[in-house]
């Protein structure tokens, strides 16, 4: 398909332009610079978000308004990670251990056909076993041990672990205590519910004439979840004063990763269980995603607690001493000064330098998958016309549940980097993913530079806007000085939103039809 | 089928709500011990509580109609519908405050703020469809939201806190006269329903229907769409004001969260949970929202949205046809929502031989 530029929206983009460069005009070309790094900083975390939002509704026609939701889990994952690694060695074998039962799905399967039962009998089979499998998982679940914070205790609860993260300084943690059963039994009782759940499961969807196999090749997932977890487990204290005494660099690379994949784990979760069964029936599909948005919400408030805190930036970004503000690059590196000098004005590096180039590469790697590689193309086929993919012969719904995936991931990885710098709340996801909409509206819902427009678009104009409310806009060509209020600057990006959709209403860069 | 029925036969089922409604703190004071002139007065304890549950029940159940009637029957997916209600609401506290209009001039200008914003809303309507009216209308309201919030607004809105300290009129006023508001809000419930009834058994209601149906077809037949969609915004934003109306003179504080998308969200969930385009569902996922909510915050406090949270998922996925749509189905036999369900779990030739 060609694509033919639309005037319309080329002129409402030079119109955005000349409005920036007129009010401009009584800016040191320090602030400048300054507000402009901020709004592709703010821009480039808006985009991470929107571009998955983008793919999923894109690809799979769902308004996920889950994304917002997404991201904030991905943040406090993070936070866990980086502040409490022992509460993260904790959680990670019993999640291993509840995966492994279903890395056996092809044994299940192949037990499901070798019992010797009429069909109705083994689903009443597999129906009471997953009774079983959930009064199991209500008796062990919460008898196995983890060290957590406590959110009535000022002294332990995260506010206080992340003020001493901050300092530097590693408040001394009590191991996890034992519950009634040996750690190692309850271990070994998630185990037992995942398998019992999943042979369960595996009753009930049984069909006959399938082909099995027990090839050894199909063990091996199976045997690496239950090696990691009995070895985590086994080596619990040694791994967390290994994690807590780690480099903050390090450790900050392994929050992020932890936290993807985590969160793609949850979206492809999330795609294969919930909104799949719904794919006929668009509205409820966007209604579901707002309830999961709401549950998410709450779970976190009752995990992580109300208050508002900070995830602490690592190492490289905190140095502070006579060799700082950095006067060159490669002073950031010899000293890790936290600020640079540009232009006679400090730039804080992680903010506004590091985290729009990790933008600008997730655009360009995003963008490369989608042009360059076969699962690309197949997704940019899907979002012409999935049924006619589907007709060639390819498997669109697993293509369907790694977009959602991919999505939720990019919406995480955006929460983790932007914890250090906007901190932690409840509200955090609902605010962005209003930004997220309103920058897709803007760019157009399914296009992806589109997206990335958006994002910017909204980054800058909400800078600009703070910018102004300090220092006042000169209207053009008259004398008068205006100051927005704070409360202005969220209604103006609105503002630009129902503009352009009035006369673009399929945004600046989406498909005309 | 063309037989005339009476008025009586035809709205039968709203009447007996009414009855029953109208009886229920007379019996619920003769349980506590307080004869019917006691509650006449005014002096009952628990059954005046229970008239303030209704009054908002009422209230919920009435912005809820005006949901169902946008979303359920014409098929205009608006996340901004709370903006007319909070629209509503602030307009009325601030002139009885501010302004000290006496409530019929102010009934005056609900009128005119409730057309001007169906009108606003209704400059969008034949620009954009589908999921951008949803998000224009998204954003329409979150600017009002931000302009309640914001500190400029304080001395009018009250910011964050809320408005406060609105004077109730006399003749209505919540804390001595809770009889004759609940009977007037629950009067203003019946006679929206009635209406409501009617409007969509009219030409215009059948119109609004085929646009939610096919919305091309419509076009073909000849039918100006966007003018009946007009319509439709009018009435539905004349009665989510008059709602705000009733919420500002019930409530001692008005607090911005009306004007959040969250409030839209229970406008929704109450649609859903009573079923979508059935009317009458909306009153009775009105009743259950309201119960379940003060029901699940005795017991679990804080964690109760999460609850409301879990219902609402059920819902969608279990009983996506809400409890009067699924009862109109025929019974407990939920069709396609539970069938599709079977399927997908491998039950439905369980289903197939227990017939």
């Amino acid at each position: 398909m060609k694509k033919k530029l639309n005037l319309t929206g080329i002129l409402l983009i030079a119109a955005f332009v000349v409005f920036l460069v007129l009010a401009g005009r009584g800016m040191p070309p320090r602030d400048l610079l300054i507000t402009t790094l901020r709004g592709f900083s703010v821009g480039s975390v808006t985009f991470l978000v929107a571009a998955g939002f983008s793919l999923i509704f894109g690809l799979l026609d769902v308004l996920n308004l889950a994304q917002g939701t997404l991201y904030m889990i991905g943040a406090y994952v993070g936070w866990t990670v980086f502040v409490r690694p022992d509460t993260f060695v904790d959680v990670t074998p019993i999640i291993l251990f509840l995966m492994a039962g279903f890395a056996l799905n092809f044994l299940w399967d192949y037990l499901a056909d070798k019992i010797k039962l009429d069909p109705q009998k083994k689903k009443i089979l597999g129906w009471s076993m997953v009774v079983v499998a959930v009064a199991l998982a209500a008796f062990i679940l919460p008898r196995y041990p983890i060290a957590m914070w406590q959110l009535n205790n000022y002294a332990q609860s995260p506010i206080s672990f992340s003020y001493m993260a901050d300092q530097g300084i590693r408040l001394p943690v009590a191991p996890a205590q034992a519950k009634g059963i040996p750690p190692m039994l309850a271990l070994y009782g998630g185990l037992a519910i995942s398998a019992l759940l999943a042979f369960g499961l595996a009753l009930i969807r049984y069909k006959e004439n399938r082909q099995h196999s027990l090839h050894w090749k199909k063990w091996q997932v199976f045997v690496i979840l239950l090696l990691l977890g009995t070895l985590i487990m086994a080596f619990n204290t040694p791994l967390s004063n290994w994690l807590m005494d780690m480099n903050t660099n390090w450790l900050f690379i392994i929050a992020i990763v932890v936290s993807v994949l985590s969160v793609v784990g949850l979206g492809a979760l999330m795609e294969k269980t919930m909104i799949q069964p719904l794919y006929s029936r668009p509205v409820y599909q966007l209604m579901l995603t707002l309830g999961l948005g709401t549950i998410g919400m709450q779970l976190v408030k009752a995990i992580w607690g109300m208050p508002e805190f900070v995830l602490p930036k690592p190492e490289f970004f905190r140095g502070a001493g006579a060799a700082c503000p950095a006067t060159s690059i490669k002073d950031i590196f010899t000293h890790n000064c936290s600020t640079i000098m540009i232009l006679g004005g400090r730039v804080r590096v992680y903010d506004e330098i590091v985290l729009p180039i990790i933008g600008i590469t997730v655009l360009i790697l995003v963008w490369l998958l989608l042009k360059k590689t076969r699962i690309g193309m197949i997704i940019r086929a899907g979002v012409q016309d999935s049924n006619m993919v589907e007709a060639l012969g390819i498997n669109v719904r697993r293509v369907f549940t790694f977009v959602f995936a991919l999505g939720a991931g990019l919406a995480a990885l955006g929460g983790v980097l932007s914890a250090p710098s906007n901190g932690l709340s409840v509200a955090m996801g609902e605010k962005l993913l209003l930004n997220a909409l309103i920058a897709l509206a803007i760019g157009g819902l399914t296009s992806y530079p589109g997206a990335a427009l958006g994002s910017l678009m909204v980054g800058l104009i909400q800078q600009f806007m703070i910018k102004y409310g300090q220092i006042g806009i000169p209207i053009p060509f008259t004398d008068i000085i205006f100051k927005p209020t704070p409360a202005i600057i969220p209604a103006s990006t609105m503002l630009l939103m129902v503009i352009v959709l009035l006369i673009l209403p399929n945004g600046l860069l989406g498909r005309q039809d | 089928m063309k037989t005339k029925q009476s008025f009586l036969s035809r709205y039968k089922g709203i009447l007996i709500f009414f009855a029953v409604m109208l009886l229920l703190p007379f019996v619920i004071g003769l349980f506590e011990g307080s004869n019917p002139l006691e509650v006449w007065n005014n002096q009952g304890r628990f059954s005046k509580y229970l008239e303030g549950i209704g009054i908002e029940i009422f209230i919920l159940a009435i912005f809820a109609l005006s949901y169902d009637l946008l979303f359920g029957i014409t098929g205009l997916m608006s996340f901004g519908h709370t903006m007319f209600f909070a629209v509503a609401a602030y307009a009325t506290g601030i002139s009885l405050k501010t302004l000290g209009l006496p409530l019929w001039q102010v009934l005056l200008i609900i009128v005119g703020t409730s057309i001007v914003q169906a009108l606003l809303f209704s400059i969008v309507l034949p620009r954009v469809k589908g999921v951008t009216f949803t998000m224009v209308t998204l954003g329409l309201a979150s600017m009002f939201h931000i302009i309640v919030m914001s500190s400029d607004m304080i001395k009018l809105t009250g910011a964050d806190v809320g408005l406060q300290g609105v004077p109730k009129p006399a003749f209505i006023d919540p804390s001595i006269e809770r009889l004759r508001f609940y009977v007037v809000a629950l009067l203003i419930l019946v006679l929206v329903y009635i209406f409501y009834r009617r409007f969509i058994d009219s030409p215009t209601g059948r119109v609004s229907i085929a646009i939610r149906e096919n919305e091309s077809r419509a076009k073909m037949l000849g039918y100006n769409t966007t003018a009946f969609k007009v319509v439709v915004m009018l009435i539905a934003s004349f009665t989510a004001s008059i709602a705000g109306v009733l919420h500002t003179l019930y409530q001692p504080i008005v607090s911005p969260t009306i004007a959040d998308l969250g409030y839209t969200v229970t406008g929704l969930l109450i649609v859903l949970i009573g079923g979508i385009a059935t009317l009458s569902g909306s009153i009775v996922g009105a009743f259950v929202i309201k119960i379940l909510d003060l029901g699940l915050r005795g017991i679990m406090k804080d964690s109760a949205p999460l609850v409301t949270g879990i219902v609402y998922v059920v819902f969608v996925l279990f009983v996506p046809y809400g409890i009067v749509g699924s009862l109109k189905l025929g019974g407990l036999r939920i069709k396609e929502g539970w069938q599709m369900l079977i399927e997908r779990f491998g039950l439905k030739k369980l289903f197939e031989k227990k017939k």
